[in-house]
């Protein structure tokens, strides 16, 4: 008899959501979906507003990664007002965006993963969380907390607050990095490098008993997509987007970012609020794509920094071709972290980011503008269009969750496969799923625009819609 | 005077759900008296890293809408629980998981006190009702109140 395992919902993401696992008659798992079960509708509401106000209107999205849409909305303002931004300002947006891939990314491994791998799968969940931790290991606490502050100060040095800041604006940013912000960004630098260093021994010393791990989390043929710059090298503001496969082939490079809708297509699922991007001329099917952290560390042929260099060779040699399995993510995570952290140091020597020269003025020149940038989950786009007087028209968002969806289904299908034997669900099936979805670090809030956070429900239901097993934890 | 002697004032809240930002807005209207050994933060929603500033500071005072402050402004004691870590195990966390994180990483944490601010409108849209405005002030003055009786203390 055919049956669907259901988990609902999933915990430590971001965002509401459930699980649904299909078995057929043998009672072997056949499929897996994620559905994201919440709406806020960010595309609709926009509309109507003026092309101004959607830099302080998209970054309420996420309170995780409002940067990374301020950033891109600003970047859609540009190409509407027909600008290119003064040199400082687009420097300015760059350190804006590294800090913010250090503050999420050190919040993703830290205090929503770490728990997992440190502490072990099956720790109880009333200790597998950032306490158990800071208990078991306080100095990693400590590091991982400070080195997610230290992103978040920078951010704040810049824009004036760490959550939600108005300092970008089409056409550029409002004002420069000060000498005493650079003198406080320079004083964290040795620390966050240091703590960078030491999670990235943690994480390899830890990989050494998880090859199981590595091979069942969603560790499978795909494509990868992100921003390159035109040598190839590691991107997340400009740059062109490339997509390889999984042997390492590039399949398209140095698309325009600006005409997305030539290769990327959006399926909707009945089930989920969650869309599915795909690569159109490989179809659904073949055209499942990831983006984020292992995408852009497989995409790219270097990075541009010697440390986070050094780490990417590494990274690279761990398979033939592409890097597949999702559990990388964490790693390659990390070595963005440090990339970030050179990147930064490398700002702080240049004088121009105290440059006061920051903004281009202008009227509405296109009626249509896109903005792409990379997200700490991957790569984002706003495309916006607007009437004479920039009042928006119609406004679309693809976001990096919404990227990863088709992975994230055939992660969850894969860990079931390899731990369902049957009709009942087992305590140590959930918990795996969970660190599967968790790999990809989603951000619901983002991709659906949905807000709040998610505990665990599991049913087990007969063809005909019968629940013949559920399981609820927190 | 050290870090570890100051009063960490933390306003949270969202200034464009109307009176769901009175936190923010109290706490804007403390740092604006200047007073010494007060420390201002204002945040949209409470992150895990608060854990740093919360453990280097003699009182925390977290300040937040409230809607069953009904008679007006409260200044109430709280305590430490990392039992309420469903919160911090996401993007978000509350003030008694705050208070339990500084303890666990870094050792210590202040007495505490959340500060309650009567609210009535949470709808979109900024600018304080009547109601919080109201509270506002006398949430001021609690406060100031606090601070003078912490020091004769």
């Amino acid at each position: 008899m055919s049956q669907r395992v259901l988990i609902n919902p999933v915990t430590r993401i971001e965002g509401h959501a459930k699980i649904s696992i299909f078995l057929d008659d043998d009672g072997k798992v056949s499929d897996a979906e994620f559905h994201v079960t919440e709406f806020r509708g960010f595309e609709k509401f926009c509309e109507g507003r003026p092309l101004a106000e959607m830099p302080g209107i998209t970054p309420r999205i996420c309170g995780i990664c409002p940067v990374s849409h301020l950033l891109v909305s600003a970047k859609a303002g540009d190409a509407i007002l027909a600008v290119n931004i003064p040199s400082a300002a687009e420097k300015l947006r760059r350190l804006m965006n590294l800090a913010q891939i250090i503050q999420s990314h050190a919040l993703s491994f830290f205090h929503l993963s770490a728990p997992d791998f440190l502490l072990g799968w099956d720790t109880a969940p009333a200790q597998r969380n950032i306490f158990g931790l800071a208990a078991a290991n306080p100095d990693v606490a400590r590091a991982g907390i400070r080195l997610r502050q230290f992103g978040q100060e920078v951010i704040e040095i810049l824009g004036g607050k760490k959550i939600h800041p108005a300092w970008c604006v089409p056409g550029g940013v409002r004002s420069p990095l000060t000498p005493e912000g650079r003198d406080a960004i320079r004083a964290w630098l040795p620390e966050a490098c240091s703590t960078t260093h030491l999670a990235l021994k943690i994480f390899k010393r830890m990989l050494q008993g998880r090859e199981l791990e590595t091979e069942v989390f969603g560790n499978f043929p795909s494509l990868f997509m992100g921003l390159v710059s035109p040598d190839g090298a590691w991107e997340h503001y400009g740059g062109k987007l490339r997509f390889k496969d999984s042997n390492g082939k590039i399949v398209a490079d140095q698309l325009e970012p600006q005409k997305y809708f030539e290769y990327i297509n959006e399926a909707v699922q009945n089930s989920s609020y969650l869309k599915s991007p795909y690569f159109k001329s490989l179809g659904i099917h073949g055209g499942m794509y990831r983006v984020g952290p292992l995408a852009r560390l497989n995409v790219c042929d270097h990075i541009g920094v010697p440390q986070a260099d050094v780490e990417l060779k590494h990274f690279k040699s761990m398979r033939h071709g592409a890097v597949t399995s999702s559990f990388l993510y964490h790693y390659a995570r990390l070595i963005e972290i440090l990339a970030g952290v050179e990147f930064i140091e490398r700002y702080m020597g240049d004088e121009e980011l105290l440059s006061h020269d920051l903004r281009a003025d202008a009227d509405i020149n296109n009626l249509r503008g896109i903005g792409v940038g990379e997200a700490p989950r991957g790569t984002l786009f706003h495309d916006y269009t607007v009437d004479r007087n920039g009042i928006l028209k119609r406004v679309n968002l693809i976001i990096a969750t919404g990227q990863n969806n088709l992975a994230m289904n055939q992660t969850v299908a894969q860990i079931a496969r390899h731990y369902v034997k049957g009709p009942k669900i087992p305590e140590p099936m959930l918990n795996r799923i969970e660190h599967g979805i968790r790999c990809f670090d989603p951000c619901l809030s983002c991709s659906t625009h949905a807000i709040g956070q998610m505990p665990l429900h599991v049913q087990l239901i007969a063809p005909g819609g019968e629940v013949v097993g559920e399981t609820t934890r927190g | 005077m050290t870090a570890r002697h100051q009063c960490l004032v933390i306003g949270y809240g969202n200034p464009l759900r109307h009176d769901d930002g009175a936190g923010v807005k109290v706490a804007q209207t403390i740092e604006a008296l200047n007073l010494p050994g007060v420390k201002v933060i204002t945040r949209h929603q409470l992150v895990p890293e608060l854990a740093v500033p919360i453990s280097e500071s003699k009182a925390v005072i977290f300040v937040d809408a409230d809607p069953t402050a009904i008679a007006g402004p409260e200044l109430r004691p709280i305590e430490a629980s990392a039992s309420a870590f469903g919160q911090i195990m996401a993007h978000a966390a509350n003030p008694n998981s705050l208070l339990a994180l500084a303890r666990e990483l870094f050792g210590r944490h202040p007495e505490a006190w959340s500060l309650a601010i009567p609210v009535e409108d949470f709808s979109f849209g900024v600018g304080l009702s009547e109601r919080s405005n109201e509270g506002l002030s006398a949430a001021v003055r609690l406060f100031r109140e606090f601070v003078a009786g912490s020091r004769h203390s």
